[in-house]
């Protein structure tokens, strides 16, 4: 039993993490509806510049994390402020295109850097013994990312339910003319929604870097590999981001831990998320908790 | 006087004429090499080391007059690991004139194998897959491969483990690069490799390999030789000491060993994987600059000599870089001191020539380069590294696959 267990806890700190993320993809389509390409490469980035803070400047990893996400913040704040800012009203291929290039120049300026072509690990700060309660156990880092994932996801909920910013945030998202007309400011809303992304990104950096070692390929590869989670959560919704994550989390572990190895199967933890996925599209073509738009004409 | 000095001019003009055919014949020949690897992209964590390995030895054969006054060019270009790339770069340097190219990958090796074949080519690659081989004539391979990686480190599991048949489980990465060397452990097997290979795992991008190693757990398995580049073995190892599962001594029983192939170890390994890398047993056919030797001491100072880090100096890579270039003017020194004109036909017919008392020794490994027209692998040795304290060490003495001969 302790096995099945075992595979459940794995399951939520791996969904956990894919929802973090998953959430910088819905945070910036929830107020533009664009789909950021280069999301892989600013989780890339956060991890980095926690790296750096840490090792390099030396600062306690607690402190370099947090600055790392305000740094964060305000470069992806910058990315919008420069690259997609004058592309406001534009078709929405244009900006997706103009993200794909992003995706390009950033992996440029990586591999102009050590971080593109080496291979670097976080100290290690926590306890390296895991905590176990009846033979299921979770180390340290995985508890921490878990905790991590639940705070900000928490908050960004009540951001986007309970504040004004957030609500204008949503109102951008349905009518960016009707927005406007109420006296929003567009540019500021698009500005926000790429700098929590950036903050949002940052942290699954970091977790995800404690968790697998920074390697540049590795960290950036886990912007499309999370596209999955996003598709099932439905593009615009935040719980639906956490409620596929951790069905992607919980598939992928109980495939591996039940039929690969067996019946001749190998590798349906890879692809068994995508089958369901296609699944469940067939009948929720929005996603499980995907905003159903319905246009009266 | 007019006739006096047209014929000064014709004197001086011809003075001026022997001179400069003087001075050309002097500053030698000039033998071209062309190298086209990942440098950015997948694996440049590999390939960059490997770039600068190969530039510094050549550098420093032009600077050393190695070749007395002959010089060697290398052009070195990018190509992300993409085979296109890597076709565009090698059709760039045949019309450079190249006599020898080295090249990278798994992929792109086997893509251009029948160019290799047309344009008669000799080719080094920095893929060691056996599948490079088949139906090839020019490509050599630099160490052992892949299947004699993986066979050598069965054959190592048989050797040590203590009790009934070992049960091995093989973590590969999904590609023809992870599954390559599969089949040659399973016909190591049926020809009395005393193993029982229970579950062949390719992996995915895990963040978490609780499952597998419970299951693997469960099946009783006690070893898992790895296949593939060192991030997911990171990964894998790092879960392995979390569940407690990790064998602290080689083939601790109720545990797990993790033994790997060339690309999953190195330094690189130990810096993603951290103290979750201590007793993992790796393979490879290069020196270390952990272990104290003439080629690991030649490698630190090229490494000085041309101002590389001191991460770059201690990558197996910069050493894999360095022997492939060291092979490739070797057969350079060896053409011009038959008397051969440079050209891809003698650099070739050296290659094959290299073995017996002709086979070269680099010291940048553990043993010496063979080849001919039956063994295209070039260093046959493998030796089996241990991370203890952080670091590598040598475990024995260099050892050659048995099974592998069996096999061919």
């Amino acid at each position: 039993m302790s096995y099945f267990f075992q595979l459940v806890v794995s399951g939520i700190v791996v969904g956990s993490i894919y929802a973090l993320s998953a959430l910088g993809f819905v945070l910036i389509y929830k107020s533009s509806r664009v789909l950021n390409i280069a999301h892989g490469q600013i989780i890339a980035a956060g991890a980095f510049i926690t790296y750096a803070l840490t090792v390099w400047a030396g600062i306690p990893i607690y402190i370099s994390f947090i600055l790392s996400l305000i740094i964060t913040f305000f470069l992806a704040m910058g990315v919008e402020r420069i690259f997609l800012r004058r592309l406001i009203g534009e078709p929405i291929i244009s900006v997706i295109m103009v993200t794909i290039g992003l995706m390009s120049i950033i992996d440029g300026l990586v591999y102009l850097t050590p971080f593109g072509t080496e291979n670097f690990s976080f100290p290690e700060f926590l306890p390296a013994h895991p905590l176990t309660v009846y033979g299921v156990s979770i180390s340290w880092t995985q508890m921490v990312g878990v905790i991590i994932t639940a705070i900000m996801i928490g908050g960004f909920s009540w951001f986007f339910t309970k504040s004004t910013l957030g609500i204008s945030m949503r109102a951008v998202s349905d009518d960016q003319l009707a927005s406007m007309s109420v006296g929003i400011s567009i540019p500021r809303v698009f500005g926000l929604a790429w700098a929590t992304a950036g903050l949002s990104a940052a942290a699954a950096g970091s977790i995800i870097g404690n968790i697998t070692g920074l390697n540049f390929d590795t960290l950036h590869a886990f912007g499309i590999a999370v596209f999955p989670v996003v598709i099932l959560g439905g593009l615009d919704s935040i719980v639906g981001a956490v409620v596929a994550g951790i069905i992607m989390g919980l598939i992928q572990q109980f495939a591996a831990g039940y039929l690969d190895g067996n019946w001749g199967l190998n590798g349906t933890a890879n692809v068994l998320p995508y089958i369901i996925l296609l699944i469940i599209l067939l009948f929720k073509p929005h996603g499980l908790f995907g905003t159903h738009e319905i246009e009266r004409v | 006087m007019k006739t006096k000095k047209a014929l000064f001019i014709h004197v001086g003009l011809a003075l001026l004429l022997i001179l400069a055919f003087g001075a050309q014949a002097q500053a030698g020949n000039t033998y071209k090499l062309g190298l086209s690897l990942a440098i950015t992209g997948p694996t440049s964590d590999a390939g960059n080391p490997y770039s600068k390995g190969v530039e510094d030895y050549i550098k420093y054969v032009n600077d050393e007059k190695v070749l007395g006054d002959d010089k060697v060019e290398c052009f070195i270009r990018d190509d992300q690991y993409k085979t296109d790339i890597t076709k565009r770069n090698f059709e760039d340097y045949l019309d450079m004139g190249i006599v020898l190219y080295l090249n990278y990958s798994t992929g792109s090796t086997l893509g251009l194998k029948r160019d290799f074949e047309e344009e008669q080519i000799p080719v080094i690659p920095a893929s060691f897959h056996a599948g490079n081989l088949v139906d090839s004539h020019y490509i050599f391979l630099p160490i052992a491969s892949y299947s004699s990686q993986m066979v050598t480190l069965a054959e190592y599991v048989v050797a040590n483990h203590k009790g009934d048949t070992p049960k091995v489980a093989m973590f590969i990465h999904p590609s023809a690069f992870g599954r390559g060397p599969v089949e040659d452990a399973k016909k190591a097997v049926k020809a009395g490799l005393k193993m029982d290979i229970v579950e062949v795992v390719e992996h995915g991008k895990d963040l978490d390999n609780t499952a597998t190693l419970k299951r693997l757990l469960n099946k009783k398995v006690q070893y898992v030789i790895c296949h593939t580049v060192q991030s997911p073995v990171a990964t894998l190892l790092k879960d392995a000491q979390r569940l407690g599962i990790a064998a602290k001594t080689f083939g601790e029983k109720g545990k797990i060993t993790f033994l790997g192939a060339h690309y999953t170890g190195g330094n690189d390994l130990i810096a993603l994987a951290g103290s979750a890398a201590e007793n993992y047993f790796w393979t490879t056919s290069y020196t270390l600059t952990s272990v104290k030797g003439e080629g690991t001491d030649f490698q630190l100072a090229l490494a000085k000599k041309y101002g590389r880090d001191e991460k770059a100096a201690n990558s197996h890579n910069y050493t894999n870089g360095i022997m492939v270039a060291q092979v490739a003017v070797e057969a350079i020194k060896r053409a011009k001191a038959d008397g051969k004109e440079i050209t891809r036909k003698s650099l070739y017919e050296e290659l094959l020539a290299m073995h017996g008392d002709r086979s070269y020794d680099p010291k940048t490994t553990v043993a010496p380069v063979t080849y001919s027209e039956t063994d295209k692998e070039g260093v046959d040795k493998l030796q089996i590294y241990r991370v203890d304290g952080g670091t590598w060490k040598a475990v024995g003495e260099p050892i050659e696959s048995v099974f592998m001969k069996k096999i061919k």
